[in-house]
């Protein structure tokens, strides 16, 4: 019987087609595997950043548009106000009433998405490559000025509250482990406030407020628009100046404190979700900062401690002993290592047989983690982690859709104004040497640098309902 | 090379007038066709199926191995077939799983092994260099695991974890009693075994069930991506032409109950009720099947479609409505599902009868229909541009025994379809009082709004 996973994600479900392809895209790479993407970069007047990047393998073509605009930066007593605002842009512009974006992305034969995240709220399409100016004129015309009335709100409002019931409140994990060690991990309410939203918080909001919010952050200005396919680089700029050349830019407000102070004291929480049949453990560490070398080895050591069934966490916890079916981590709860821009937490999490403790689960942790703040790992493991980062690299490349290229151009040029990133990356993680693991390990994983999450199922471990 | 020339109908947007002249959108210029690669399929004198495509300019190889196999084959002993799977990924007669493991890494790859209800699944996605080492392996896999009875214990705890974690989420409950009042006394309608059925599992059974199951004349192998042809059709005959034919698939259809089944399943101080409506229908060989598809695409199965509109987009009653046909082995259903939010239950299925009432009474605008259509159009792009999605339709194509030029008139077998054909179909395989619904939600406070639900007056509960 294959038992679907439920992907929780902060995002419009708009039923883009999925793939399960993991090779890079075009064109190819070389025998030595380096990544060369032509790559398109340049800032228009209005401050709009604009890359694109030519990929003719297949005749479709991939349109993003990334606001720089996350859900930590929402306002303090509106939380889940970021995402709830990402659902009101598919409401209604000048051009284009409610559902007639939606209606000419798939009447053209296209998918689209839109998603909260961190720091950026994207919108994309993928369509067939001679739609691409069609998509252009409808991300300047929402970009130009919504057009929404309280009624859309209200519907939206019932929107999303019904998403967050349906992926946390009637799920026996609830928020586990995605909203739940943001939550507890950090001190800074802007990296640990409920972005999904407090109920109450999401009917609060107004038109007003959702006026305001575009005004802010939703300008030329705080963008970065992305072509990737089947084009062709100088005809798209065309189109480009031609539809977003005259949107005005916006003051911007000055950026917002959200760093992580250092931390010194192992924390522990314990959580009760009573609906949940087994008990749960996460486990996080804080980050080092991001595009450091210590960044790149903890990508590394994240390949040997969680990917594939060669990795030390599921040998030590699933084959030795045999209290958990797998284990789920990694760099980022909802996106991946490179889609974020701040402080940010690894994780580690295990759902786990009632037998066993949380002491005794963190003994066998302890004894994964300190051999690598202890020993110095071998070349060669090295070399293996770095196969599985190319393979899941490419995987992130590799989709139909595109939207994996899309997104780390989107967001080298959202963050660093450097697409060309996307070509460098696997020659940062050729640099991580056994010493520097050992060192990024000393530091970023030493136990007063971690949250430990225990999740318990309450007293009778009641299972809701039976069959 | 096949050519299919995307031709995007041109359906007038509705764009409705607000009081003042809108912009219209940019058309766009002329679609570029769409080239399906070369696909090479033949049958070794076993019985083994074989496809090979060459696929893109990238250096890896996918190797997919589906074996006609699955729920579908262990009669009463539900999961048996899953314990069997779990324990042939614990190692071959020649290596451990540990080396497995570390190999795979090595390539590139992991190995996958899953159980569908018709078919099991074996996916190995590795660097080119590596394609004739991985299908070595695949095969060693499939054809001599070793079944070590020291790793039973820790699979059988595995699978009743996943069932408690399945078992404690609304939508896999109401999943499984779906399936259970819609196949009454066969495997598919038994999502779940018991905790005890699966504490009594042998590893004498185990052995028996791929006995009995496993074999070349079930087996079908498709390797897509950059390989050398002449190099992976010698490893293939290598590595399988000797596997014996085995037996010939078993066809076991289903029958169906008939009359209207409501199931109602207490999850008290439930947020949401999860709702499943649905009933079998033609399954892909049919005739009908094109038709039934695309009707209930544009009825509830991508986001401008008439359910997603109406109980997501006006009324605010749920986030995810979705409307889906499930194929299996010579059958298949369609449902509705959502969940929505409890104090609406009793409108939400008001809605939902009430558009399946109204594509029974009026055949759709033309517009509607291109729309979905070019919807269709464009997915269809999007999914055979990888290898694995293109596997995928390979493989479907070769379970249901769908002709060869089946891709090839995919496109023009969508556009000519008339909307007169979406009110038939509607009529002729949504039929109501034929169909099962179950909610899984807090019933006190559910069940008093079936009162005001028109089309369950009279009906008793299950």
């Amino acid at each position: 019987m294959l038992r679907t996973v439920l992907l929780v994600s902060l995002a419009l479900l708009l039923g883009a087609c999925a793939s399960t392809d993991t090779a890079p895209p075009a064109p190819a790479a070389a025998a030595d595997s380096a990544l060369a993407l032509p790559i398109y970069y340049t800032t228009m007047d209005n401050g709009l950043r604009v890359v694109v990047s030519e990929d003719h393998s297949v005749p479709t073509a991939t349109v993003a548009v990334y606001y720089n605009i996350g859900f930590r930066i929402e306002p303090r007593n509106r939380t889940g106000f970021a995402h709830l605002f990402e659902h009101m842009m598919f409401q209604g512009s000048e051009n284009l009433g409610k559902m007639e974006f939606i209606n000419l992305v798939q009447s053209n034969g296209g998918v689209l998405n839109g998603s909260t995240r961190f720091d950026f709220t994207n919108y994309y399409e993928v369509v067939p490559s001679n739609k691409v100016e069609t998509m252009l004129w409808a991300e300047a015309d929402r970009m130009r000025g919504l057009a929404i009335t309280q009624e859309n709100l209200t519907n939206q409002q019932g929107v999303v509250k019904n998403e967050v019931k349906v992926n946390v409140l009637n799920q026996p994990y609830g928020g586990f482990p995605w909203l739940d060690v943001p939550a507890h991990a950090n001190e800074n309410w802007y990296n640990n406030h409920n972005f999904y939203g407090d109920l109450e918080d999401l009917d609060s909001a107004t038109l007003e407020d959702v006026q305001d919010f575009f005004d802010t952050y939703y300008a030329p200005n705080n963008a970065v628009l992305v072509v990737v396919g089947d084009v062709d680089t100088e005809r798209v700029m065309d189109m480009v100046k031609q539809h977003f050349g005259d949107i005005e830019p916006a003051e911007l407000p000055p950026p917002v404190d959200i760093s992580e102070p250092r931390q010194n004291k192992e924390k522990r929480v314990t959580k009760v979700y009573p609906k949940a049949p087994q008990p749960a453990l996460a486990v996080s560490y804080h980050m080092p900062e991001r595009n450091s070398p210590e960044y790149y080895a903890m990508g590394i050591i994240t390949q040997m401690l969680l990917s594939g069934k060669d990795s030390r966490f599921y040998k030590k916890l699933v084959k030795e002993a045999g209290i958990t079916s797998s284990v789920g981590g990694g760099v980022n709860l909802i996106g991946n290592m490179y889609n974020y821009n701040g402080p940010m937490n690894w994780h580690m999490s295990i759902i786990h047989d009632p037998r066993v403790t949380t002491d005794e689960i963190m003994l066998m942790i302890d004894e994964v983690i300190d051999d690598l703040r202890v020993n110095k790992v071998s070349r060669d493991d090295i070399e293996l982690a770095r196969t599985k980062m190319r393979s899941s690299f490419y995987g992130l490349l590799g989709s139909s859709t595109k939207f994996g290229v899309a997104d780390l151009l989107a967001c080298f040029t959202l963050f660093d104004n450097d697409p060309w990133r996307i070509n460098r990356l696997e020659q940062e993680f050729d640099a991580v040497t056994p010493e520097l693991i050992l060192t990024t390990a000393q530091e970023y994983l030493r136990p007063s640098n971690r949250l430990v999450l225990d999740v318990t199922n309450g007293e009778d471990g009641s299972q809701g309902a039976a069959q | 090379m096949k050519q299919l020339r995307l031709m995007l109908l041109i359906g007038l947007a509705a764009l409705c007038s607000a009081g003042f002249a809108r912009e219209l959108p940019p058309e766009g210029g002329p679609a570029r066709d769409f080239n399906l690669p070369t696909i090479e399929r033949l049958t070794l004198d076993n019985g083994l199926r074989v496809t090979l495509v060459p696929f893109g300019k990238i250096p890896k190889a996918m190797i997919r191995v589906d074996v006609h196999t699955g729920n579908l084959n262990e009669g009463d002993n539900v999961w048996l077939a899953d314990l069997t799977t779990e324990l042939m990924k614990e190692g071959t007669e020649l290596r451990s799983a540990e080396l497995i493991a570390r190999q795979t890494a090595r390539m590139g790859g992991e190995l996958s092994l899953s159980t569908g209800l018709d078919q099991t699944y074996l996916g190995l996605s590795v660097l080119s260099e590596f394609a004739g080492d991985a299908l070595g392996l695949a095969a060693e896999v499939l054809r001599q695991p070793a079944f070590p009875a020291d790793q039973l214990e820790r699979l059988r705890a595995g699978l009743v974890r996943s069932r408690a974690l399945s078992l404690s989420r609304p939508q896999a409950i109401a999943a499984a009693a779906y399936a259970e009042l819609l196949y009454p006394n066969h495997p598919y309608g038994r999502s779940y075994p018991t905790e005890e059925q699966l504490a009594g599992y042998t590893l004498d059974q185990i052995k028996h069930y791929y006995r009995d199951n496993f074999g070349a004349q079930r087996s079908h192998v498709m390797i897509a991506g950059q390989f050398d042809r002449d190099e992976m059709m010698a490893a293939v005959r290598r590595e399988f032409g000797d596997w014996a034919a085995g037996p010939a698939p078993l066809t076991l259809p289903p029958t169906v109950a008939s009359g209207f089944r409501l199931k109602l399943i207490d999850r008290p101080g439930a947020p949401q009720s999860t709702l499943i409506l649905g009933l079998p229908v033609d399954d892909v060989a049919s005739p009908d099947f094109t038709a039934l598809n695309q009707m209930q695409i544009l009825l509830g199965g991508y986001f401008s479609s008439r359910m997603t509109a109406n109980l997501r987009e006006d009324k605010g009653y749920t986030y995810s409505p979705r409307s889906r046909i499930s194929m299996n082995y010579r059958t298949a259903n369609w449902a509705q599902t959502a969940d929505v939010t409890t104090e609406h239950t009793g409108d939400s299925l008001n809605e939902i009868f009430a558009e399946i009432a109204r594509i029974q009474g009026e055949a759709p605008s033309v517009a509607e229909v291109s729309r979905t259509q070019n919807y269709q159009t464009g997915t269809f792009v999007l999914s055979h541009a990888t290898p694995g999605g293109l596997l995928a339709r390979i493989s479907q194509m070769t379970l249901h025994d769908l002709p060869d030029d089946y891709l090839d008139t995919y496109l023009s077998a969508v556009n000519s379809i008339t909307p007169d054909k979406h009110q038939k179909m509607s009529q002729k395989h949504l039929v109501t009082d034929q169909m099962t619904l179950v909610i899984v939600g807090d019933l006190a406070r559910v069940v008093p709004q079936l009162e005001a639900v028109p089309a369950l007056e009279g009906i008793e509960r299950l």
